[in-house]
């Protein structure tokens, strides 16, 4: 108890388990409900983590892998931008953009796989890098907030997209394109059979190695410790004589190029098509990913395999047990609250534990006269 | 002290409910699921009714229990995970209304051999276009596609419309531009034809538009909108949500005194149209139905029966019952109503033939 006492005083430790304890909190609140509403909450999430695959179903695990799989990369994107001192919002945009390029790569250009799909894929990465370039040039250049001019960019892709799919690459119906080529598919057979016939795909690669890849710039980089510079303290990084809008600029490409990897694993590895009309909320889920993950690459991808479990198996949860899987989206949204509310969880581990806010690592003597202090 | 000690008593009530909900019985049911297209469940259209029709048959028979699943996209594979969970969980029959689930059910149907689907509104293909032949179709036995006569339903309505209208000017908003919707446009083309030929009204269809999607209603208020302006009194939309917004245009501007109506689709949209919840007045002219709800309640007592028609397309029309207009139309007057019944006899002895392709229109009209 005392051990736990020390851990939890230390304001770095608490950022750590504040997830957990949120994640607690949203299924702790959603069995209430549950309760409340005349359902079992051991039966609603047995079947929950079983329609997910977490019990053994292979082919259902491979659904919630795919489920997380975009989520995780908008989770990098947005996190990414969070470091550096910007929220990206248009993740969605930039997913989108970035997906349709690939999608038109993917139906007019017919090469064999080794080239049609690396080449599909980095263009929905370019693409995205693009649409978020003109937020980050818009920053540097005149100061335009970036949530303005990339809610505004969201739309714009919106809009394109919803003129150039019936105009070049129209589907059996104006509202959606064609079915990409095979060659261009995420899907590859050896891993839809490991998964028993599930719909996952080589996106998962990517996003492990995107997620690998941003920690090493943020944490392994000068280039990184710039951008991150730059985020806690503009002020402060110009003074030092970092390049202040350059970094701004590159980051917002970094982060657009993740969304529009994002885009690539979603329209190349799940839907195999884009409807024109509607902005995938993959972005915005993005956020909350993000912000769950404590925008840290680890923080993120572990985020969004829970959104993964969530979405995978609250279809199954419902059939089997005839709990409404709105509920799901309650206990996603309590737990995004509490990651939120981090000040309010401080203050409940201080109330319960009676442990004083350290900020930083202290000695044990010290510890013991705080303790002393209080009785 | 005290804290705690509460905190204890609702924990211990809190395990004593978790164990009483554990202690459920139930008897041996046939479980059937559906699984809803881009609408909701409420969407008072294509969805509800299919719905209503299966939530019949279970509160009738009582020997069915339901469920239904309603997937967060529209992706293929969205609609695979939705029936797999029902079939996972002991779903022997699932319907899905609506072409979206032609390639969903293309693949579904081998990968789930026991399970029998009644498809609406489609055929299982492999969605290919970019053969040169077009797409693989295949029926397995354990699916049964059903169709309607749509054309037949947006005759009467058509004839209707042209006998009630005030200016002589008709609008049509469609949906998507996919077969369904394109038969209650030519069968509506063809009926106000059919009136100015035979009951000697001068009704012309002044705005034909597709709005392209099923669930844009702020797009539909702003045809209908267009539409009104013009001078058109009736409008009939076979769109879905977009006709939702066709209708809240109608609405208010039948509350602001204007003499304008809706003909609604797919089911009896009489309520939708009404000015106020608790007013007796509505905008719904009459509605063009499709007897999605009697399709799904029959093709589930022909399974249960073992009289299942397994690998069959089966098309309802007029004379079925599978299409027409509702049994009560306030709006229509009782010699508008009687010259209807006198078309639809028309189509019924076989004497006229509603067209059904745009050919057959071309010819009709010309």
């Amino acid at each position: 108890m005392h051990k736990i006492k020390t851990f939890l005083s230390v304001e770095s430790n608490q950022n750590k388990i504040i997830p957990f304890l949120s994640v607690f909190l949203g299924f702790l609140i959603g069995a209430i409900v549950m309760i409340v509403s005349g359902f079992n909450p051991l039966e609603a999430y047995a079947r929950l983590f079983e329609g997910a695959g977490l019990f053994g179903n292979v082919r259902r695990f491979g659904e919630t892998l795919v489920l997380a799989t975009s989520l995780s990369l908008t989770g990098l994107a947005v996190a990414f931008g969070m470091r550096t001192g910007l929220f990206n919002i248009g993740a969605s945009g930039q997913l989108l953009m970035g997906g349709f390029c690939a999608v038109f790569i993917g139906i007019t250009l017919d090469l064999p796989k080794i080239i049609h799909l690396p080449l599909a894929v980095s263009a929905a990465m370019l693409a995205g890098a693009l649409w978020g370039m003109i937020p980050g040039l818009l920053k540097a250049r005149f100061n335009v907030h970036e949530v303005v001019s990339s809610i505004m960019m969201n739309w714009i892709a919106v809009w394109s997209v919803y003129y150039f799919v019936p105009e070049f690459i129209k589907g059996k119906y104006d509202t959606e394109s064609a079915t990409i080529r095979n060659s261009a598919s995420l899907r590859v057979d050896w891993l839809t059979d490991l998964f028993k016939g599930s719909s996952i795909n080589l996106g998962i690669f990517i996003a492990i190695i995107a997620a690998i890849v941003v920690w090493w710039i943020l944490e392994k980089t000068t280039f990184g410790f710039e951008l991150k510079a730059v985020g806690l303290n503009k002020d402060a990084a110009k003074y030092a004589g970092i390049h202040v809008n350059r970094n701004i600029v590159l980051s917002m490409m970094i982060s657009g190029a993740l969304a529009g990897l994002a885009g690539a694993t979603f329209y190349l590895g799940f839907t195999n098509n884009v409807k024109i009309g509607e902005l995938p909320s993959l972005g915005f889920d993005g956020i909350a990913v993000a912000l769950l993950g404590v925008n840290t690459p680890l923080g993120v991808v572990l985020s969004s395999l829970l959104f993964g479990v969530m979405n995978a198996g609250k279809g199954f949860m419902q059939a089997a047990t005839r709990v409404p899987n709105e509920l799901v989206q309650i206990i996603m949204a309590v737990i995004i609250f509490f990651a939120a509310a981090t000040q309010l969880i401080r203050l409940i581990i201080k109330r319960i534990l009676r442990v004083k806010n350290v900020p930083i690592q202290v000695t044990e003597p010290v510890i013991e006269e705080i303790n002393g202090g209080e009785k | 002290m005290s804290k705690r000690v509460i905190a204890l008593v609702l924990v211990v009530m809190l395990m004593g409910m978790m164990i009483a909900g554990c202690s459920t019985t139930s008897t041996e049911k046939t479980k059937v699921g559906m699984v809803t297209d881009s609408g909701t469940i409420d969407d008072k259209s294509f969805n509800q009714s299919s719905w209503e029709g299966i939530k019949r048959y279970e509160e009738e028979k009582k020997t069915i229990e339901t469920s239904y699943q309603q997937p967060d996209n529209e992706a293929e594979t969205d609609y695979l995970n939705a029936i797999s969970d029902l079939v996972d969980n002991g779903y022997n029959i699932i319907v899905t209304p609506g072409f979206k689930f032609e390639t969903a059910i293309f693949k579904a149907q081998d990968q789930h051999p026991d399970t029998t689907f009644i498809l609406i509104d489609g055929a299982p293909n492999d969605g290919d276009y970019s053969k040169a032949e077009g797409p693989t179709y295949k029926t397995g036995d354990n699916v049964v596609n059903v169709f309607f006569n749509e054309h037949e339903a947006g005759f009467l309505v058509g004839v209707a419309a042209a006998l009630s209208s005030e200016t002589g000017k008709l609008g049509f908003v469609g949906g998507m531009e996919i077969p369904p919707v394109q038969k209650f446009g030519w069968g509506y083309v063809a009926g106000i034809k059919y009136a100015n030929d035979n009951f000697g009204t001068t009704a012309e269809v002044v705005d034909y538009i597709y709005e392209g999607s099923f669930n844009n209603v702020a797009g539909g208020q702003q045809i209908a909108s267009g539409m009104y302006d013009k001078g058109i009194d009736i409008i009939f939309h076979a769109a879905g949500g977009v006709g939702v917004g066709v209708f809240s245009e109608a609405i208010e501007r039948a509350t602001n005194g204007q003499n304008v109506f809706v003909i609604g689709v797919d089911a009896d949209q009489y309520e939708a149209g009404k000015l106020s919840a608790d007013g007796d007045k509505s905008v719904t002219l009459t509605s063009a139905m499709k007897s999605v709800d009697v399709a799904a309640y029959n093709f589930i007592d022909a399974k249960l029966a073992g009289t299942f028609p397994g690998g069959e397309t089966i098309v309802l029309s007029l004379a079925d019952n599978g299409v027409g207009l509702p049994a009560e139309n306030p709006n229509l007057s009782a010699d508008t109503i009687a010259k209807v019944e006198e078309a639809k006899q028309a189509v019924l002895n076989g004497s006229f033939t509603v067209p059904s392709t745009q050919e057959e229109l071309d010819a009709y009209v010309k």
